[in-house]
C-alpha cells in the first residue's frame, strides 16, 4: 500500500442481509419465522436504511516493532496485546478502520424504545448495529481487492479495542490518529465512541499465502 | 489526433497496445520505492529501450509512462510541483521511443484517492488534477489519452471529462473489475460501458485485476450494447507473493492463446497489463496477424444508469415507472426538509418508491427559499449512493441540470427539453456533453400544442437538432403531453396516437406524466389505470407515477403480460405469487374461533391493538374474569417464552406479546378479586441504570420495559448514573432489586463499586447485571445475585431473585 492519506467513504451502499440481523435477534439456523415478524422486519430494516448514514475510513500504518505481547507502528502508536500481536503475526502492515452510521437512527431506537413501538426499536437497534459492522466488511472487501493485485490480502479477522485482551483504553490513540472528530464523532472518558453506533477495527496485512 | 484520423488509424484491423511498464522497468534496475515516473526522466535510455521493444514486439499504441503522475500520486514523493514538467518529457520521451511507427496515449490512471459521491475528494478538484496532468502530456505531442485501471467509475468520468475539457483528441478508457464482475465501487462491465461511452470514450475496457479467460467473459457482457470498439488488456493470469515479489501464473504463449477468445468476446484492442512484456505481445501479435476486426455496429438502444445498475427500456422492454415523488410540490415535510438542509424525506421517498416498483426516480427539488442549484446536486450526490436506481433530474434550468449532470455518477434522464429557444440551446449541449438521454416536450415557444400533427412537427425540429449534437432517436424519450379530459375530452386520444406514432413510426421510447389525465375528475385512480393501460397497449416505453398505488403498478404489470412485454409473465409472477409464511397460533381463521381462543392468540401474536376489544367481547360473553387471566392469558404469555426460549420466537416479538399481556391485565385488574390483584404498592420495585461513564443504554431500556410488562415497578435511572445515586434511590423507593447495565470493559468495573456500596450502606436488597461485556461469572466475582444475557432472561432472573427473598410473587406470572 502507499497510501498516506487517511480514505474516507460517504453514504456507503450497503443493504444488511435480513439474516445477518435475526442472528442478531437470536435466530437458530433455518428458524421458521412468523409471516407478521418479517413483515415487521422488512419494515426495521427499510427505516433503518432511511435513518442510517453509512461512513467508514481506514488508514494504512507499517508495523514499527512487534513482540508477543507488543505492536508499534510507524506513526507511533503502541498497543499492549498478546491477541492482536498473534492476529498480526504475518503483517508488515495494518489498516486502522472506523465505520458509524451516524446520530439520526441511535435517536430512533431511543424514541421508539422508549416512547412507541419498543419491538420496532429492538429490530432498529439490530439493524443498526449489523449496519455499522457492514461498513467495516465494506472497507475490508474493498481493501482486499486493491491488496489482491499485489499478492496481499487482509486478516481474515479484525480486532477491536475492548476485546480479548486489547483494552478500551487504545480507542483514544486510534480516535486521534484517524482524526474522528472530523466525522462528528466523539470519544467519552471511558473511551466510548458517540454516536453509538460507532467502531473501531485493527485488521494486519499479509500476504496472500497466509 | 482527431477522431476521424484515429478511425482511420484503426480501419479494420486489431490493434495492438503494450504490455507492462513497471516490471520492465526493474528487470532494468528501478529501485522499489522510488517514484517511477522521476526515475524514468532521470533514466531516458531505459524508457526508450522498453517502449522500443513494445513496438518491435507489434504494438501500436504505447502508453507513456504516466500512470502514477497526477498530483496526488506524485505529492508522494513530495513531488507535486513537477506534474507538469514530468509528463511532458515523459511523453516526449514516449513519442521519441515510438517515432513513427505507433501512436502514443497520455496515460492517465486513479489518484488513489476516492472521489465524491462515496469519497472525500471533491469532484471538481480531481477533474483539476487531471487536467494538469493532461496539459503536461498535451505539451509533451501525445496522440491520444488511454485512462486505465480505473476501479470506480466517478473518477473514470473525472479524467474523461478532463481529457475532453482539454482537447479533442481521442479517449480509450479501462476498468477494471473483479472476480464477481464488479468495479471496486459495485459498477458493471455493462454500466460502465454505457456510461463511459455516452460520455464521450472512444474505446471502452478492461484492464488489470483478471487473467485473459475472466476478462474475456467481461468483454462478452459488454459486446451488445459496445457502440465503440472494446479494449481488453489482461494480467498474465492470477499473482502471488513469493518471497515477496509479486509474479503471475501465466507464460507468453500460453497468455497469448487466449487471443481468440478475447477477439471472439470483442474485443479489438489488446494488449497485456502486469506481468507481461514484450514476448507477450509479440505472440499476441503472431496470434492475430493476418485477422481483420469485423467492423459491425451495435444498434442505439435507450438505457440509462446509476453507478450500479443499467436500466434499458423500449418497445420490447417492461414498461418502466419514473417514481414522481421527490418533488415539493404539495409535500410540506419534503419542504421543510429541503429548506433545513435535512434529507430523510428524500430518502424516505427514494425507498418507497423503488421498493414498491418505480426503476428510475424523478428528481425535483425547484421550491421557493432554496438555492435549487446547490439542492439539487447535493440531492443527487446522495441519491446516487443510496439506491441504484438511475435517476431523471428534473429541472427547467440549465444552471440547476449541469450542477447535477456533472456530478452525477450515470449515465441520467433530462426532464425536459422543448423547442422554446431559451431551453434547448443550452440544454442540447448539455445533454451530449454528459452523454444524458433527454425527455423530448413537444412544446414551442409559441404553443403548447394541443393536436398531434403539431407535435409531431416539434418532435422533428428537436430531434433533428439533437442529431448535429450525435443523438439517436434512442436517446430521447418523447412526452405524451398528457392534458387532462375534464378540460378536453379528445386529449387521451390525441396522446394514445401520439405514443402509436412514436413507437411504430417515429422510432423513439414515449413517456407520460399519468396523474394529469384525471384533474378535475372524481375517483382519478381509475381514469389514470384505464388510460395507463391503453397507453401500454399503444406502445408506451415510461410512465412516470406514483408507484404506491397498488392499482397503477398492476394494471402496468398485467399490461407487460398481455403486451408480451413481461416474457413468460416472469414479472409478474413474481409479484403476484409469493407463497404466504408461517403463523404460530394461525390454525382456525379468528372468525371460527372462540372468544378465549382469540385472546390466547392475541397475546401469542402480540395483537395489541386488539386485546381490550377482546376482553370487553370475553366479558359481555359472560367469561369470568380471573378465567380471561388464568384461562387465556397466562398460558398465551407462557407459550410465549417456551417459543423464545426455543429460538422459535425473536425478542421484538416477545417485546409484542408482553405490551399486550400488560395491556390486557391492565384492562381487567379491576374486574379481579381481591386474591388475584396486584396492587401498586405491593409490586417489586427495580432500579434500573446503566453504570457511570457508560453511555450505552438501549439494551437496559429494553430490560425495563419487560420488567414491567411482567408486572415490575420500575425506576430507570437512565445512563452513566453515578453509584451514590443509584444506591440513595433504591434505598429511598426500598427497592427489591437493583439492576445495572455496562457495555465496556472499562466501565463493568463500576458494578463492583456500587455493590460494595449498597452493602456499606446496609441495603439487602438483590442486585442482577447484564450487558455485552459481563456474565455470569463475573456477577459472582463481583457479588451480584446474578446476571442475565438478554430481556428476557432478565425477567425470568427477577422473578426467582423476588421468589428467593422469601416474597410473595409479585410480579405478574408464575
Amino acid at each position: 500500500m502507499t497510501h498516506t492519506l487517511i480514505q474516507c467513504f460517504y453514504n456507503i451502499p450497503l443493504d444488511p442481509e435480513i439474516e445477518s440481523v435475526l442472528i442478531r435477534l437470536g435466530s437458530r439456523k433455518n428458524a421458521p419465522i412468523d409471516a407478521d415478524f418479517f413483515r415487521m422486519l422488512e419494515e426495521g430494516m427499510k427505516q433503518a436504511k432511511i435513518l442510517s448514514h453509512p461512513t467508514g475510513l481506514y488508514l494504512p500504518l507499517k508495523i514499527f516493532q512487534r513482540t508477543a505481547d507488543t505492536v508499534v507502528l510507524e506513526n507511533e502508536t503502541y498497543f499492549q496485546s498478546t491477541s492482536l500481536s498473534r492476529l498480526l503475526q504475518n503483517s508488515e502492515e495494518t489498516v486502522l478502520m472506523a465505520a458509524t452510521i451516524g446520530p439520526e437512527i441511535v435517536d430512533a431506537i431511543m424514541n421508539e424504545v422508549t416512547q412507541k413501538d419498543a419491538a420496532l426499536g429492538v429490530i432498529l437497534d439490530a439493524v443498526a448495529s449489523q449496519t455499522t459492522d457492514a461498513v467495516l466488511d465494506w472497507m475490508m472487501d474493498y481493501l482486499n481487492i486493491l491488496l489482491a493485485k499485489k499478492g496481499r490480502k487482509l486478516t481474515r479477522h479484525r480486532y477491536s479495542p475492548g476485546y480479548g485482551d486489547l483494552s478500551l483504553v487504545y480507542q483514544k490513540s486510534i480516535f486521534e490518529t484517524l482524526k474522528l472528530n472530523k466525522l462528528g464523532l466523539k470519544l467519552t472518558d471511558k473511551y466510548m465512541l458517540v454516536p453509538e453506533k460507532s467502531v473501531i477495527a485493527i485488521a494486519g496485512i499479509e500476504p496472500k499465502e497466509y | 489526433m482527431k477522431k476521424t484520423a484515429f478511425d482511420n488509424f484503426i480501419n479494420d484491423r486489431f490493434v495492438l497496445l503494450d504490455g507492462a511498464t513497471g516490471t520492465e522497468l526493474q528487470k532494468r534496475g528501478m529501485p522499489k520505492g522510488v517514484c517511477p515516473e522521476q526515475w524514468v526522466a532521470e533514466h531516458p535510455d531505459i524508457i526508450l529501450e522498453v517502449q522500443n521493444q513494445y513496438v518491435e514486439a507489434g504494438s501500436n499504441i504505447i502508453y507513456t509512462c504516466t500512470f502514477g503522475g497526477n498530483r496526488i500520486k506524485l505529492e508522494e514523493f513530495s513531488l507535486g510541483e513537477s506534474v507538469f514538467g514530468l509528463n511532458q518529457k515523459l511523453a516526449a520521451l514516449s513519442k521519441k521511443a515510438v517515432g513513427e511507427k505507433a501512436l502514443v496515449a497520455g496515460d492517465l490512471a486513479p489518484t488513489g484517492r476516492m472521489v465524491e459521491p462515496l469519497g472525500d475528494l471533491p469532484f471538481e478538484k480531481c477533474i483539476a488534477v487531471y487536467k494538469e496532468q493532461i496539459q503536461g502530456l498535451l505539451a509533451g505531442g501525445v496522440d491520444l489519452f488511454v485512462i486505465e485501471t480505473m476501479m470506480d467509475i466517478q473518477e473514470a468520468r473525472a479524467a474523461l471529462i478532463a481529457v475532453k475539457e482539454n482537447c479533442v483528441l481521442p479517449a480509450l478508457v479501462s476498468m477494471t473489475f473483479d472476480q464477481n464482475q464488479r468495479s471496486l465501487t459495485g459498477t458493471d462491465p455493462v454500466t460502465a460501458l454505457i456510461t463511459l461511452q455516452s460520455l464521450g470514450a472512444d474505446v471502452v475496457g478492461c484492464n488489470c485485476s483478471t487473467g485473459p479467460a475472466e476478462m474475456a467473459a467481461l468483454i462478452a457482457l459488454m459486446k451488445p450494447y459496445a457502440r465503440v470498439p472494446l479494449l481488453a488488456k489482461p494480467n498474465a493470469g492470477l499473482p502471488r507473493l513469493i518471497n515477496g515479489v509479486t509474479v503471475f501464473d501465466m507464460d507468453a504463449p500460453e497468455f497469448a492463446g487466449y487471443a481468440q477468445v478475447l477477439i471472439n468476446a470483442g474485443a479489438s484492442f489488446l494488449g497485456g497489463c502486469c506481468g507481461t512484456s514484450p514476448e507477450y505481445i509479440r505472440e499476441l501479435k503472431n496470434k492475430t496477424l493476418g485477422q481483420s476486426r469485423p467492423v459491425s455496429l451495435t444498434p442505439a438502444f435507450s438505457g440509462v444508469t446509476s453507478a450500479r445498475k443499467t436500466v434499458f427500456f423500449g418497445s420490447d422492454h417492461p414498461v418502466k415507472v419514473v417514481g414522481e415523488r421527490i418533488n415539493p410540490t404539495g409535500k410540506k415535510k419534503l419542504q421543510e426538509e429541503l429548506k433545513n438542509g435535512l434529507t430523510q424525506e428524500v430518502r424516505r421517498l427514494a425507498m418507497e418508491q423503488t421498493q414498491n416498483g418505480a426503476e428510475i426516480l424523478d428528481v425535483n427539488v425547484g421550491m421557493p427559499g432554496i438555492d435549487e442549484k446547490q439542492t439539487m446536486a447535493e440531492i443527487t450526490t446522495l441519491l446516487s449512493n443510496f439506491t441504484d436506481a438511475p435517476l431523471c433530474l428534473d429541472s427547467s434550468s440549465p444552471v440547476v441540470l449541469e450542477s447535477a449532470l456533472r456530478l452525477y455518477p450515470g449515465r441520467a434522464l433530462i426532464n425536459s427539453i422543448s423547442l422554446e429557444k431559451a431551453k434547448i440551446e443550452k440544454l442540447l449541449p448539455l445533454a451530449a456533453k454528459y452523454g444524458s438521454m433527454f425527455i423530448l416536450l413537444p412544446v414551442s415557444d409559441e404553443e403548447v400544442p394541443e393536436r398531434n400533427e403539431k407535435r409531431r412537427e416539434i418532435v422533428w425540429e428537436v430531434f433533428r437538432k439533437a442529431q448535429q449534437y450525435g443523438f439517436h432517436k434512442e436517446d430521447m424519450v418523447v412526452d405524451g403531453l398528457v392534458m387532462t379530459v375534464s378540460s378536453n375530452q379528445q386529449a387521451a386520444l390525441e396522446t394514445l396516437d401520439q405514443i402509436e406514432w412514436c413507437a411504430r413510426e417515429f422510432g423513439s421510447p414515449s413517456i407520460i406524466g399519468l396523474s394529469n389525465i384525471s384533474f378535475g375528475l372524481p375517483e382519478r385512480s381509475w381514469v389514470n389505470a384505464a388510460f395507463l393501460a391503453m397507453a401500454i397497449g399503444r406502445g408506451l416505453t415510461l410512465t412516470i407515477a406514483n408507484p404506491s398505488s397498488d392499482l397503477l403498478m398492476g394494471i402496468k404489470m398485467a399490461s407487460d403480460v398481455l403486451t408480451t412485454r413481461d416474457r413468460d409473465s416472469l414479472r409478474y409472477i413474481a409479484r403476484f405469487s409469493q407463497g404466504e409464511k408461517q403463523h404460530y397460533g394461525n390454525v382456525p381463521g379468528p372468525e371460527v374461533m372462540s372468544i378465549r381462543e382469540r385472546i390466547y392468540r392475541a397475546v401469542l401474536r402480540g395483537e395489541k391493538e386488539d386485546i381490550h376489544l377482546l376482553i370487553e367481547q370475553a366479558l359481555q360473553e359472560s367469561v369470568l374474569p380471573g378465567e380471561i387471566v388464568d384461562d387465556c392469558m397466562i398460558p398465551a404469555i407462557n407459550e410465549v417464552g417456551q417459543l423464545f426460549d426455543a429460538k422459535k420466537y425473536y425478542l421484538p416479538q416477545l417485546i409484542r406479546s408482553a405490551e399486550t399481556m400488560k395491556l390486557g391485565f391492565d384492562k381487567i385488574e379491576p374486574l379481579l378479586g381481591a386474591d388475584q390483584k396486584s396492587n401498586t404498592s405491593g409490586l417489586a420495585k427495580v432500579v434500573l441504570a446503566t453504570v457511570k461513564g457508560d453511555v450505552h443504554d438501549i439494551g437496559k431500556n429494553i430490560v425495563g420495559l419487560m420488567l414491567k410488562n411482567y408486572g415490575f415497578l420500575v425506576h430507570d435511572l437512565g445512563k452513566d448514573v453515578s453509584k451514590e445515586r443509584i444506591v440513595a434511590e433504591a434505598k429511598t423507593i426500598g427497592a427489591e432489586i437493583i439492576g445495572m447495565s455496562a457495555l465496556m470493559t472499562t466501565t463493568m468495573t463500576e458494578m463492583k463499586e456500587v455493590i460494595q456500596l449498597a452493602r456499606q450502606v446496609g441495603l439487602q436488597c438483590k442486585i442482577m447485571i447484564g450487558g455485552a461485556v459481563v456474565n455470569a461469572d463475573y456477577a459472582r466475582e463481583i457479588g451480584a445475585d446474578g446476571y442475565a444475557k438478554d430481556a428476557y432472561e432478565a425477567v425470568k432472573l427477577a422473578q426467582k431473585l423476588i421468589m428467593n427473598d422469601a416474597h410473595l410473587d409479585k410480579s405478574i406470572l408464575p
